[in-house]
């Protein structure tokens, strides 16, 4: 592992850096992924650039009446226990605590998370289920990518070389809102998961009938993505375990894992339906206002 | 090329010159010459190299320590004060907890994170907080009865 280290002080300068340097630079926030794959020479750098100097991206702000920003530098440990995010997105404090172990999650950041972009990334449902928006700035402004469109592949996003991830958007949920993430491992610490399930139901009125629902998956296709037919078949209905059924059926033939070190493609199929119906059961539960351990 | 790095460590200043590429676990070991934190790994699986970074407990393997010149790092050679044992320390002697020792450093540094914010952990939630640290000699039970011990204590 050999690379310059460039340290800029704010985001201009690590803009105009990355716009010098494109592709050939590294962005290192936690390090937890990219530390990692250049020791094992899995990527090469020649030149890496820390954004651990620009404190302004270390962040996470209440927007009152808008939602929640993340900067690109908060971790998993402080997100998982921000006062504002677990009481607004449970599901992404409980994913973002269920992420290996605590070392790791006061290194590691969200953002990191997300543009690594493993299929297996823990931060990644929570945020599909809310919809998050992704600020990629570069010198030559800033834009706005929907996290339903930030995936490409393993490894692959829609970042350009001259960009980098500034903040995370969560946009304010309106009415009531219940949601989990579900992750298997075969162990409770130290995991990448086998399996990750979100799902998120959106109540208006009726105490049984979502006006919207969100079903996210992880580790189950070559990016974290979005089960629409399952979301649709549990939604303008009457919640029922034999809709909840259904919709987990549909939820798993949406997906496309592969059999791996971690799991058989089959056994994660079967994971998607039992971790779909256990997800969906809850996120019903605390949309209803019930206090849900999962 | 090298460059000049400053750290904080056990709030001693220490100025080295170093690749800018070495990670805060070689350059504790090597530069500064505190062997007390040790090297398992390398890739953050086994958290024998675990360091407190402004009271947070952290895989120093991760970290490359030209990042870290604004922090206070604190190593297990800064958990004695005044020529005093930590308590943890102290109930991990009496509870007979290390075996071979080489995990100990860094358990301990999980450790005392967790009883700065939580000064008398549950036995689940000792377990979560040493989750990322990994004993060879499987010698986990003395060590839970010795965190008792020390938090019955302090």
């Amino acid at each position: 592992m050999r690379f310059e280290l460039l340290l800029p002080r704010s985001l201009p300068e690590a803009l105009e850096m990355k716009k010098t340097h494109g592709e050939k630079a590294g962005v290192l926030a936690g390090g937890t992924d990219l530390l990692v794959l250049l020791k094992d020479q899995k990527l090469k750098a020649e030149v890496v650039m820390s954004l651990s100097g620009i404190r302004e991206l270390n962040f996470i702000r209440d927007e009152k009446e808008r939602g929640v920003t993340l900067g690109a530098l908060a971790t998993h440990g402080s997100v998982a226990a921000s006062p504002i995010i677990r009481q607004q997105f449970p599901d992404l404090a409980e994913a973002c605590f269920q992420v290996s172990c605590v070392q790791i999650q006061n290194l590691g950041t969200v953002g990191g998370n997300l543009c690594n972009a493993s299929p297996a990334a823990d931060a990644a449902p929570p945020l599909l289920l809310a919809d998050a928006i992704l600020i990629l700035a570069s010198t030559r402004g800033e834009r706005s990518v929907s996290i339903h469109d930030f995936f490409l592949a393993p490894r692959q996003t829609v970042l350009k070389p001259d960009e980098i991830l500034k903040e995370i958007f969560i946009p304010e949920v309106s009415g009531r809102r219940g949601a989990t993430y579900l992750k298997l491992g075969r162990r409770r610490a130290m995991e990448i998961a086998i399996v990750g399930v979100g799902v998120a139901v959106h109540l208006n009125g009726s105490d049984q009938v979502a006006s919207k629902c969100r079903i996210a998956l992880g580790s189950v296709a070559p990016t974290p993505l979005r089960a629409r037919k399952a979301e649709g078949i549990l939604t303008g209905q009457e919640i029922t375990d034999q809709l909840i059924e259904e919709a987990a059926e549909v939820a798993a033939k949406e997906a496309s894992p592969i059999s791996d070190i971690r799991g058989g493609a089959e056994y994660r199929l079967d994971m998607i339906r039992v971790l779909c119906r256990r997800a969906a059961r809850a996120a019903l539960a605390r949309a209803q206002g019930k206090q849900v351990e999962v | 090329m090298k460059i000049p790095v400053r750290l904080k460590v056990n709030g001693e200043i220490y100025d080295v010159v170093i690749a800018p590429y070495r990670t805060l676990v070689d350059v504790l070991r090597e530069e500064i010459r505190l062997i007390g934190t040790k090297k398992g790994c390398d890739v953050g699986d086994c958290g024998a190299c675990t360091v407190l970074l402004d009271g947070k407990p952290v895989n120093a393997c991760l970290i490359l320590a030209a990042t870290v010149q604004d922090a206070e790092i604190l190593t297990i050679e800064g958990l004695a004060a005044n020529g005093k044992l930590h308590p943890l320390q102290e109930a991990f002697i009496k509870e007979g907890a290390v075996q071979c020792g080489f995990c100990v450093p860094g358990i301990l540094m999980s450790l005392k994170a967790l009883l700065d914010t939580n000064p008398t952990p549950t036995l689940e939630e000792t377990k979560w907080a040493m989750a990322g640290n990994l004993c060879r000699c499987t010698g986990y039970t003395k060590m839970f009865k010795a965190v008792e011990t020390a938090t019955r204590r302090t």
